[in-house]
């Protein structure tokens, strides 16, 4: 049937909707609830067209086309309707930065999303490289909202694993509970409540997990706004490459797209219209990036197995499995080997080795099986923990190629670090004998190589030069196989509906053991517990009162009088949530030498202020150091401008106060998102002369940032002696990029990455013009014209791998509590 | 069972033999209305009274006649003597009554309505003449109040069932016809005309048919359904058993809300009455018609009123609108072709099919066909379930019928609709009430909720109210809706707390109009009518809020002073022990001061302060207003809203 759309004839297909029938044709239609594999369902909006004949406004994704059909889809009025709706989406969604002037230049600063709990903005949202909405309100031009942000509160999830869930981020296109609901027959996740109130949630306020989820992840995967997130993933930022494997954990074979990003595997999909498992779609992952893989090959000294050259090894194994030629030799390995692998191990053992001994353990759909060696073997070599460690300890040489821990290590001589499942290429033989194609993706750590690579490398030292090669695809050619990807099945894989039939192990390991979040499935398993907070009723470090202020920001009132005593305007300290966490400097906000307490603000943005911030009241740090950094300089300036951005904003007051009683004229102008983000104003307005809140969206106070104020009133003819600046490194940029030019002194407090604090280490040093200063003992406070930015921003990544790995276990994040002995305690 | 002529013969005898008892018989109005009224204890009283002096009299529980402001009801039948209507029969006046007319043959004046048989008895004159009445054509009434609902003999007795047994008669083209005659219109507030649906329905090749009767009457302030269903359910029963015919349905659903739990369980019995009377299930009255019923209890959604929401909610899923096409008459319940009717379009048929669909087309306006019952509510003198002719000017309802607005103070605007509908301006009034012309004024005929406003009501206070409403049972599927009617109840809270701009109006507007235009269901596409109707008849006090920060109708706290005035106060203290928040301060037998600050408008100042004083008022921008104490309740706060 033909219909005409914007006077385009266009072509339908019968069952068509008009917006098939437009995408069909090429012609672009906004929608944000509409997903390849499932109904239309009509709620976004977003769709609407006008049709002759038909009454308002209908969806294209659920009108049927029709022949004859005169459909328009960019006439003013639906561009209006669309934007105006489009506004009203975004008042559920943090939408500060999308109507922000500064926003290209915040991108080319920070061009990277940057961790953060709760998510108020593009730059600190996992999905703000991916996000739907984002990109809409480009096509649509929305530039302002109708009303303020319409914020709902609502506390972020991280009681499941594998997934959080921040509801604040949510748009409610429903597309999670649709497709739970095809993948998962009824479905765990479904609207709750109404109203206002509607949003996504299970049954009786159940977990995920509660609720029979199995973690497919497809839930996940179309979410397009980041409601839902890969706690593991979510971090690392956009994959730079999307390639087509086969999952090698259990006999299903199922056909993946994997992402990476920098030879890291981020995590699988599914490439056919049926999920895949929780092993497949989240723990694959986690397994491969451990913390606790393999990195160099160990040859065993006495009681220890110590690091050596790969040649080292190499040539220590052929020399000792030269001893062992004949049936005192086995090779014992299992089918998660690649076909080549295994090739190459029959051939090592039969020829090099000369030995009938070939042991393949055939794995069973829990990914478990058994092994024996045969009568009189004396030598073994083992692809993982696929024999105990008494079966083996009766043997005079046990060579283990593998890529992670087991007990296999109490007993090995010799252990090579492999590469396993998308670090290598080769062939898969599923559980139907059918040989699925394995492609090498990511990056093995260290030095790992492949087991044929290995065992080549041994061959080669014994004479053998025939089994090296220059890729597994040669092997694959002498094995003269043909593989082919999974295209189609009747029904979903049974791992995908119910976990307990999920693999449990991979080369003789139980996954539970390196992915934390399994171990919520086992209810023997110890679980994996992210946070443990010492309490105490008194003593030093004591969490007197926690509050989230505004989403994500906290402010902790911490007992430390030996801090509180000593402190000055400006001056910060050095906390650590427990014994184990970074050592972070926070601006003191606020004290009480009396009291003896200190008042922090607190941003979380990684493990250490996580840490921090799930630590109860009446929980205590490891430690407080402080009062730390060289006071600000009070004295009397003339007229002062305070600038102060995220947790900056707490560190304002002491700054603004002392100044005031220094006799300066202060104004205070303080930045937040949007209205809901606002806080302490009432405070920093009492301790100024000039108080102004800015908001981006201008929802309250000021349209912009601290910035854009100051410069306003510098516009009106405002004068200023000194500006000082504390926030985030941008926003002091931009301060000392309205200043520079005009001469006005200023200062600004630099947060770069600290360990001592006390001068040592040189961790924290930032190059002011042209000497190089530490900000522990020469700052926090410098002359902002003179500071290399650009240096500022990259000094604070240089652990950024670390920090998103740490964040990154999969395990719900828990905080357990345990009271502290007294006596114990350090005196302070 | 016995033939269902032999069953009328019994039931026409019956009714004749309670008609014409020996001894006195009360009929009392006993649905939920009257019970919350009291009626329970009228009822009790009367029956401790026959017992106790070992009358042979008779009370039947019937159900809601309509005057709401006069329940209890009770109609008094003596032998040889017209019934007579009583209104406010208390446990005290029930015993009055019973004596002076039950025993003494002599109406009691004072609480007399009228006589229904139209003829003057004693001085009572004909309840028709009650200017309540003047006016009103009761046919979906006509059995309500009248008979005992659990009797089906009784309905029976008034021609009940007779439009079934034609329609079996003529069969399903014959109905068709008649409906079209009638050109009855859909009760639930939209319009479409039955038949059209029924043609749409029968138009699609299917097997299986459900027909669906939406008894989930959710308007704040509407209760004529279940009127009907708890005062007259067979007639509701019957009309299901004239639309299935018509369709060739098989199998019917009520879908009643569980809030009525005594229309539920009247239907329950009335369902039972039918099975015995072969009138429900295979075969029914020996023909090839078979029809099943069920009852699905609502659990108390709004939106689920919405066709294909509440098709969703029978079906066990979560009660949410899904977009059309597929209309419900092609993919409805379980996927095949429903019909949904409201339960006054259903409780027409009957009287339809027995005299007509040109007699019923003899009622109304050029349009809009028949009777349309309201439940006229808010400040009006005379509230209560009344059915009108549609055409009646809205002046008539509400001056006539409703009597005007208590106290002499005037009338402002009258809503309609409930929450998807609009306000119409006093100066309107002389609109007709007919489905067209409401929804040229902004409004729409809606379900039959009728709210009077007076010069104490705020229209943006009644905005936002109804908004309140709609945003907190919006179903949340389509964003329009779900965060269009939250933002405009931010902007409408804003206003009517004084810190609204101008440039707001156009945001209510500019939001109301994407609510309108862009949502998924006839909930929030109707939403903004409220918003929508008092921006176009009284922007000015809108204006008034935001440049004035006044509310003329003091009726939003923000903006409303209380105020002592020292000509007046003697510093008695009243007020400052009345004060919950301590904001009045003042020596005694010195003038007492409120601080503003402090002060959280409740009223119990105003309210204590001693009549002979009256020192305390309101003032709200320029308006003052000086009162009287209310006497009812000490700590009265000031009325929130239209309910």
């Amino acid at each position: 049937m033909k219909l005409s759309i914007n006077g385009i004839e266009v072509v339908a297909q019968s069952g068509d909707t008009v917006l098939d029938a437009a995408t069909r044709k090429g012609l672009s239609i906004q929608h944000l609830c509409t997903h390849k594999a499932l109904k239309p369902f009509g709620a976004c909006r977003m769709c609407l067209v006008e049709i002759d004949g038909m009454r308002g406004y209908p969806p294209s994704c659920t009108t049927p086309a029709a022949e004859g059909m005169v459909v328009r889809t960019n006439t003013e009025a639906l561009r209006k309707l669309q934007r105006n709706i489009l506004g009203l989406t975004m008042l559920e969604h943090p939408s500060a930065c999308l109507v922000c002037g500064k926003r290209a230049r915040c991108e080319e600063y920070r061009s990277k999303p940057e961790k953060a709990g709760r998510t108020t903005g593009c730059h600190t949202c996992n999905n703000m490289k991916h996000c739907s909405v984002r990109t809409m309100t480009e096509d649509v031009g929305l530039e302002r909202l109708p009303v303020p942000p319409l914020y709902h509160e609502r506390p972020l999830e991280r009681s499941n694993p594998f997934i959080d869930r921040d509801l604040n981020l949510c748009i409610l296109c429903g597309l999670c509970v649709r497709i739970c609901k095809k993948h998962q027959g009824e479905g765990v996740i479904d609207f709750v409540q109404r109203g206002s109130h509607t949003h996504i949630g299970e049954a009786f306020g159940h977990t995920l997990k509660e609720a029979g989820c199995t973690f497919c992840g497809s839930c996940v995967d179309a979410c397009p706004t980041g409601t839902l997130s890969d706690r593991f993933a979510k971090w690392y930022g956009n994959p730079d490459h999307v390639s087509a494997t086969t999952c090698a954990f259990c006999g299903e074979g199922c056909a993946v797209l994997t992402d990476s990003v920098e030879g890291k595997l981020l995590a699988l999909h599914s490439a056919e219209s049926f999920p895949i498992c929780v092993v497949g779609r989240f723990a694959a992952a986690e397994l491969l990036n451990s913390a606790e893989r393999f990195l160099v090959p160990k040859i065993r000294v006495g009681k220890n197995l110590r690091e050596v050259t790969r040649d080292a090894a190499v040539a220590a194994v052929a020399e000792q499995l030269g001893n062992y030629r004949g049936s005192s030799f086995a090779f014992v390995c299992d089918t998660f080997s690649t076909l080549e692998d295994r090739r190459v191990f029959e051939q090592f053992t039969r020829e090099v080795m000369q030995s009938p001994n070939f042991v393949q353990v055939t794995v069973d759909a829990k990914g478990a099986g058994q092994a024996t060696l045969p009568e009189g073997v004396k030598a073994a070599v083992l692809t993982g923990a696929l024999l105990s460690p008494e079966a083996l300890r009766g043997l005079d040489y046990v060579v283990l190629i593998d890529f992670l821990p087991s007990a296999v290590l109490e007993v090995a001589h010799a252990v090579f670090p492999a590469s396993v499942f998308a670090e290598v290429s080769g062939s898969f033989s599923d559980g139907s004998g059918t040989f699925r194609p394995l492609r090498r993706i990511s990056d093995a750590p260290g030095q790992s190589l492949p087991d044929w690579q290995t065992v080549g490398l041994w061959a080669e030292a014994m004479g053998a030069p025939q089994l090296t090669f220059a890729a597994s695809e040669e092997i694959t050619a002498q094995l003269a196989i043909e593989t082919q990807a999974r295209v189609a099945r009747n029904e979903a894989p049974a791992p995908s509906q119910d976990i307990t039939k999920c693999p449990a192990t991979f080369r003789g390991h139980a996954l539970a053991t390196f992915v934390p979040g399994l171990r919520e499935f086992d209810p023997d398993a110890p679980k994996a517990v992210q946070v443990v907070a010492s309490t105490s009723e008194d003593g030093p470090f004591r969490i007197l009162s926690k509050e989230e202020i505004v989403p994500n920001t906290f402010k902790l009132v911490i007992h430390a009088p030996a801090v509180a005593k000593r402190a000055k305007a400006g001056q910060f300290c050095i906390a650590m949530a427990d014994e184990t966490s970074e050592r972070v400097p926070y601006t003191l906000c606020d004290w009480d030498a009396e009291a003896g307490t200190i008042t922090l603000v607190v941003l979380e943005k990684g493990q250490s202020s996580r840490k921090l911030i799930l630590l109860p009241e009446g929980g205590r740090l490891a430690h407080v150091t402080g009062p730390l950094g060289i006071p600000f300089e009070v004295k009397n300036y003339g007229r002062v401008a305070l600038a102060g951005g995220c947790y900056g904003v707490g560190a304002v007051g002491p700054v603004a106060r002392a100044l005031r009683a220094a006799g300066n004229h202060v104004t205070v102008a303080v930045e937040a998102r949007s209205h809901y983000l606002t806080y302490l104003s009432k405070q920093l307005a009492d301790a100024s002369d000039e108080f102004i809140q800015t908001t981006i969206d201008g929802s309250t106070g000021f349209k912009g940032h601290a910035v854009d104020a100051i410069e306003a009133n510098l516009k009106a003819g405002g004068h200023y002696d000194l500006v000082v600046a504390i926030g985030c490194p941008f926003m002091m940029m931009l301060v000392s990029e309205l200043t520079k030019p005009l001469n006005i002194p200023t200062q600004v407090s630099l947060n770069p990455i600290m360990l001592d604090g006390t001068g040592m280490c040189g961790a924290c040093r930032v190059t002011v013009g042209d000497s190089v200063k530490f900000a522990c003992v020469d700052g926090p406070f410098f002359d902002a014209h003179l500071v290399d930015w650009e240096e500022v921003r990259d000094r604070r990544q240089a652990y950024s791998h670390e920090e998103v790995q740490s964040v990154g276990l999969s395990a719900p994040v828990t905080v357990i509590e345990k009271p502290v002995d007294q006596h114990h305690c350090v005196a302070h | 069972m016995s033939s269902i002529a032999e069953t009328y013969t019994q039931a026409e005898s019956d009714w004749k033999a309670l008609e014409s008892a020996q001894g006195p018989v009360f009929y009392v109005g006993a649905a939920t209305c009257g019970r919350a009224a009291g009626a329970g204890k009228t009822i009790e009283r009367l029956e401790q009274e026959i017992q106790s002096r070992g009358l042979s009299a008779r009370v039947v529980e019937t159900g809601c006649i309509g005057p709401c402001c006069l329940e209890p009801v009770m109609i008094v039948q003596t032998p040889g003597a017209p019934q007579v209507l009583y209104g406010g029969i208390g446990p005290e006046e029930a015993t009055a009554v019973l004596e002076r007319h039950g025993l003494g043959g002599e109406p009691c004046a004072e609480w007399a309505l009228g006589t229904m048989d139209g003829s003057v008895w004693k001085g009572v004159g004909p309840f028709q003449d009650h200017p309540m009445m003047a006016g009103q054509v009761r046919h979906v009434l006509r059995n309500c109040g009248i008979i005992d609902p659990e009797k089906v003999e009784h309905y029976l007795a008034r021609d009940g069932y007779r439009g079934f047994l034609r329609a079996l008669e003529i069969g399903p083209d014959g109905i068709l016809e008649e409906v079209k005659a009638s050109n009855l219109r859909g009760r639930g507030g939209a319009g479409f005309p039955a038949w059209r649906k029924w043609e749409f329905c029968r138009s699609v090749t299917s097997e299986t048919r459900y027909l669906i009767c939406n008894a989930d009457e959710g308007d704040p302030g509407a209760f004529m359904n279940r009127s009907v269903l708890e005062s007259d359910p067979h007639a509701v029963l019957e009309g299901m058993l004239i639309a299935a015919r018509a369709l060739g349905a098989t199998e019917g659903y009520i879908y009643c809300r569980a809030e009525y739990p005594l229309a539920i369980h009247r239907l329950e019995k009335a369902l039972g009455q039918m099975r015995e009377l072969g009138l429900l299930g295979k075969n029914i009255q020996g023909t090839d018609f078979s029809f099943e019923m069920k009852i699905k209890k609502g659990a108390g959604a709004f939106v689920c009123g919405e066709e294909t929401a509440l098709i969703a909610s029978i079906e066990g899923r979560r009660g949410m609108p899904q977009p059309r096409p597929p209309f419900p008459a092609v993919s409805g319940l379980w996927g095949k072709p429903t019909v949904i009717h409201n339960v006054e379009s259903l409780a027409n048929l009957p009287q339809i099919l027995v005299r007509g669909g040109a007699w019923f087309a003899q009622f109304g306006s050029e349009s809009s066909k028949g009777t349309k019952t309201f439940a006229l509510a808010g400040k009006v003198n005379r509230t209560g379930l009344i059915e009108v002719p549609l055409g009646t000017s809205l002046r008539h309802i509400i001056e006539v019928v409703g009597g005007g607005s208590p106290g002499g103070k005037s009338v402002k605007a009258v809503q309609t609709g409930g929450p998807s509908g609009g306000c119409v301006p006093a100066d309107q009034l002389d609109l007709p009430v007919d489905y067209e012309s409401l929804t040229a004024a902004g409004t729409i005929m809606g379900s039959g909720g009728m709210i009077v406003l007076d010069e104490d009501n705020c229209m943006v206070d009644i905005a936002k109210y109804f908004l309140s409403f709609t945003q907190e049972e919006s179903c949340g599927k389509c964003t329009p809706c779900r965060v269009g009617t939250r933002a405009m109840h931010a902007v409408l809270d804003r206003i009517s707390k004084g810190l609204g701009t101008l440039e707001d109006i156009n945001t209510l507007e500019e939001v109301a109009m994407t609510v309108k235009n862009g949502s998924l269901c006839g909930l929030g596409q109707t939403a903004p009518n409220p918003v929508l109707t008092t921006l176009r008849y009284f922007r000015h006090e809108y204006e008034a809020h935001i440049l004035r920060k006044e509310c003329t109708a003091l009726a939003c706290s923000a903006l409303v002073e209380y105020q002592i005035d020292e000509t007046r106060c003697t510093g008695c203290g009243a007020c400052r022990r009345a004060c919950p928040v301590g904001a009045i301060s003042g020596e005694s037998k010195k003038t007492h001061v409120i601080d503003p600050k402090t002060c959280i408008h409740c009223g119990a100042c105003l309210n204590r302060c001693p009549e002979a004083f009256a020192a305390v008022y309101r003032q709200s921008g320029t308006v003052l207003r000086r009162e009287t104490p209310k006497k009812k309740s000490a700590a009265a706060a000031p009325e929130e809203s239209a309910s």
